[in-house]
């Protein structure tokens, strides 16, 4: 590798024109890269905003808000508004507690069969997301779905867990957890790689029960971990649903696992509405964006103080 | 400097060629076509590119258009069915519109605003009577119903009508004739009441659509006498023979003759051989013919009567479309249109894919489909209401996909399935669609 740089380099300092300029011309593909697949649709979704378009038409009309109000003139838009905010606190201890508890569970016990249910827990983020959901799908069938079968053979009610509005929304977010654990358990088990099993032996010869050496040692080095996985979750659990409310519930019934994502979806592609839609989602990208300046905000003044 | 410029030049050069090349597609090869020169049309498409028996028969059709005009090469582009008119719309705004696209009927009303579709009547020209007629003409109240301002402007390709599919075997163990099976929703509400006594589901009307389609809910409601949308372009969705229509199907379910369920699940439910009846539409024939083998007895009767009167089923299924302005191109996108609405064709998806032969004579035709219905018979209850079927509805204003949504989640499926009072829910369902369709 460095024969390589070695030779390299006589003729890369050739080439460049000056110590000022290089690091542009470093930066060029990226930035490029950047604009024409982030930036430049991000701008191009605020233009279509504020238009009545159907992308095809020659003459698109400028409408002003009028998108804005329209969306969220729309009682489905609160009510996506609101499921989503259930599918967030229905994520948050599939994203933080559960799988911090297994990882905690695994890193205390390291060795093979450690090493086997590590693999095991991680299945699911390799399984094909729709293929997962139709598998679920015919589990929770409700007249000749497995867990049904199973529930009526010991004489329990055999509830139709997808069809019915109040199980529908927890059967999504059971469905989608199983995925979220095994990821996030591979983050905190990252996080306790940085953890120094010295500092918990030096604790359990000072008489430290099991428990405390948890407590007091390893949680308050994960904190971190857990504050930035559960500002992944109140972002993206939306996001992690949406395949399966895609593959299971389209959003039904009765509106029940709609949420804010599935929505911007809905009003794109199955109502071709592009202005409510981008609307939708610049208000998105702006909630979001606010929220993040706020976090910022707050976490420079707690370190300044 | 200079050099740095340079550099950031050609980058530029090549990342925008890249873009180009992306973007560009069939636009730059479809160039203008005369007779002589050879022409690859494009063909999108959900009945194409399949693996199953329907997609392989397609295929074999298009490598026998192939073979008979050597300057015509088909390119298909299979797509999912929901992401069709998605599909065409990108395509269109992007300049590259394929040649011949199968559009649903439910969309095409959308498709004919939206897209630069030339109406195949006119490509036809002089030929058209010629096609249409012949001794197996193409029935002339299907091209009534699909005419749009007077003009056939999408070929009839695929079709299907509702049917009601019934187990003879749970008709027997439920003491009930197989041979003579319900003919209205009274009768079946009765079977269905029997079925269910003897321990199995008794029936399922699959008006709560899977794929948010409101085509069965139009054919109970026409069946009922009433309409979605009256001839002067009135919402009428809450009418009172809307609400009787979906009043005797929720009926059903509130009795217990038909389960709670997603018509998904109720499709699984009834290839398993443990739902009695099932109300829905032809093209579900083959997959039922291949699960009912050596399982259970699959028969089948027409759409049933409401109250007395005539059963008005509605249709579904697709058309050809020819699209874009190259006139040569056009021609030839025509003389594949013409080939895949041959009744060879025709017979071909009756035959492998349950398809209505919609040349209706083909059935008594010895040369195509009589020997074939001679075997099997399953789709000739259907195709004897060939005469009554209803154009698919679509509703006023520029939110018609929007109004359907509203109807089958706001109104069909809680009455249905969840006991909403249908007179109320239909009601405000109907003044929402009525609220969109003047926006």
């Amino acid at each position: 590798m460095t024969s390589t740089l070695d030779r390299a380099a006589p003729r890369a300092r050739a080439a460049q024109p000056g110590p000022r300029g290089r690091p542009w011309l470093y930066l060029v593909p990226l930035v490029l890269a950047l604009g024409v697949w982030v930036y430049g649709p991000l701008l191009w979704t605020g233009v279509l905003s504020l238009l009545d378009w159907n992308l095809i038409s020659p003459n698109p009309e400028f409408v002003g808000v009028d998108n804005f109000v329209a969306v969220f003139g729309r009682p489905e838009t609160t009510n996506a508004l609101v499921r989503t905010g259930y599918y967030v606190l229905g994520m948050l201890p599939f994203a933080t507690v559960i799988p911090m508890t297994l990882a905690i569970l695994l890193w205390r016990r390291p060795g093979r069969a450690a090493d086997g249910y590590r693999a095991l827990l991680f299945s699911p983020v390799v399984l094909a997301p729709v293929a997962t959901a139709i598998s679920w799908q015919f589990l929770l069938s409700p007249q000749q779905g497995l867990v049904n079968t199973v529930l009526s053979g010991v004489g329990l009610p055999a509830p139709n867990w997808l069809g019915d509005p109040r199980t529908a929304l927890p059967v999504i977010v059971l469905v989608t957890a199983g995925k979220i654990v095994a990821l996030n358990m591979l983050l905190f088990s990252a996080a306790l790689a940085g953890v120094d099993r010295r500092a918990i032996d030096a604790a359990r010869i000072d008489g430290a029960t099991e428990w405390e050496t948890t407590r007091f040692i390893v949680l308050p080095q994960m904190l971190r971990t857990i504050a930035l996985l559960s500002a992944l979750c109140v972002i993206v659990a939306g996001q992690w649903v949406f395949t399966n409310v895609a593959a299971l519930t389209r959003g039904g019934p009765d509106g029940a696992t709609d949420n804010i994502y599935y929505r911007l979806y809905t009003e794109g592609f199955d109502f071709f509405d592009a202005g409510s839609a981008s609307a939708l989602a610049v208000a998105i990208t702006l909630a979001l964006a606010l929220l993040f300046g706020a976090a910022a905000l707050w976490n420079r003044r707690r370190s300044r103080a | 400097m200079n050099r740095i410029a340079r550099s950031a030049g050609a980058l530029l050069a090549a990342l925008g060629l890249a873009t180009v090349a992306a973007c560009g597609g069939s636009s730059t090869d479809a160039g203008t076509a005369s007779p002589t020169t050879p022409v690859e049309l494009t063909f999108l498409g959900y009945s194409v590119g399949t693996p199953d028996l329907g997609g392989q028969a397609m295929q074999a059709l298009i490598d026998e258009f192939q073979a008979q005009n050597p300057g015509i090469t088909v390119k298909t582009q299979p797509v999912a069915v929901a992401d069709v008119l998605t599909k065409l719309k990108a395509d269109t705004a992007a300049g590259s519109p394929p040649d011949v696209a199968q559009i649903g009927w439910s969309k095409m009303a959308e498709a004919y605003a939206d897209l630069p579709i030339a109406p195949v009547q006119e490509l036809a020209g002089a030929e058209w009577a010629d096609h249409v007629g012949g001794p197996t003409p193409i029935a002339p109240s299907l091209l009534e119903a699909v005419a749009n301002e007077g003009v056939v402007k999408a070929m009839p390709f695929t079709m299907s009508v509702p049917t009601l599919y019934y187990n003879a075997d749970l008709f027997r163990a439920a003491g009930l004739n197989p041979d003579t099976p319900p003919t209205s929703m009274a009768e079946i509400g009765a079977a269905a009441q029997a079925i269910a006594r003897s321990g199995a589901a008794g029936t399922y009307i699959a008006a709560a659509d899977v794929g948010k389609s409101d085509y069965l809910t139009q054919s109970l409601i026409n069946t009922a006498g009433g309409s979605l949308v009256s001839p002067d372009g009135q919402v009428t969705v809450d009418g009172p023979e809307a609400v009787n229509a979906l009043t005797q199907v929720q009926a059903l379910t509130t009795s217990g003759a038909q389960p709670a369920i997603s018509t998904a699940d109720a499709i699984t439910l009834f290839g398993s051989g443990r739902l009695g009846m099932l109300l829905a539409s032809t093209g579900a024939l083959a997959s039922f013919e291949k699960a009912s083998t050596g399982k259970f007895e699959l028969r089948t009767a027409a759409f049933p009567t409401i109250d007395g009167k005539t059963a008005k089923p509605t249709y579904s299924g697709a058309g050809l479309a020819v699209l874009g302005d190259d006139k040569a191109r056009q021609q030839a996108a025509w003389k594949f249109v013409k080939f895949m609405s041959t009744p060879q064709a025709y017979t071909t998806y009756a035959q492998k894919i349950g398809y209505l032969p919609l040349r209706p004579a083909l059935a008594n035709d010895p040369a195509y489909l009589k020997d074939y219905f001679a075997q099997n018979p399953r789709l000739l209850p259907a195709l004897s209401q060939l005469d009554t079927v209803a154009p698919y509805q679509v509703f006023p204003g520029g939110q018609a996909n929007r109004a359907v949504v509203v109807l089958q989640d706001e109104a069909v499926e809680p009455i249905v399935l969840r006991g909403a009072d249908p007179t109320t829910t239909l009601k405000a369902a109907a003044d929402k669609i009525r609220s969109l369709s003047t926006r």
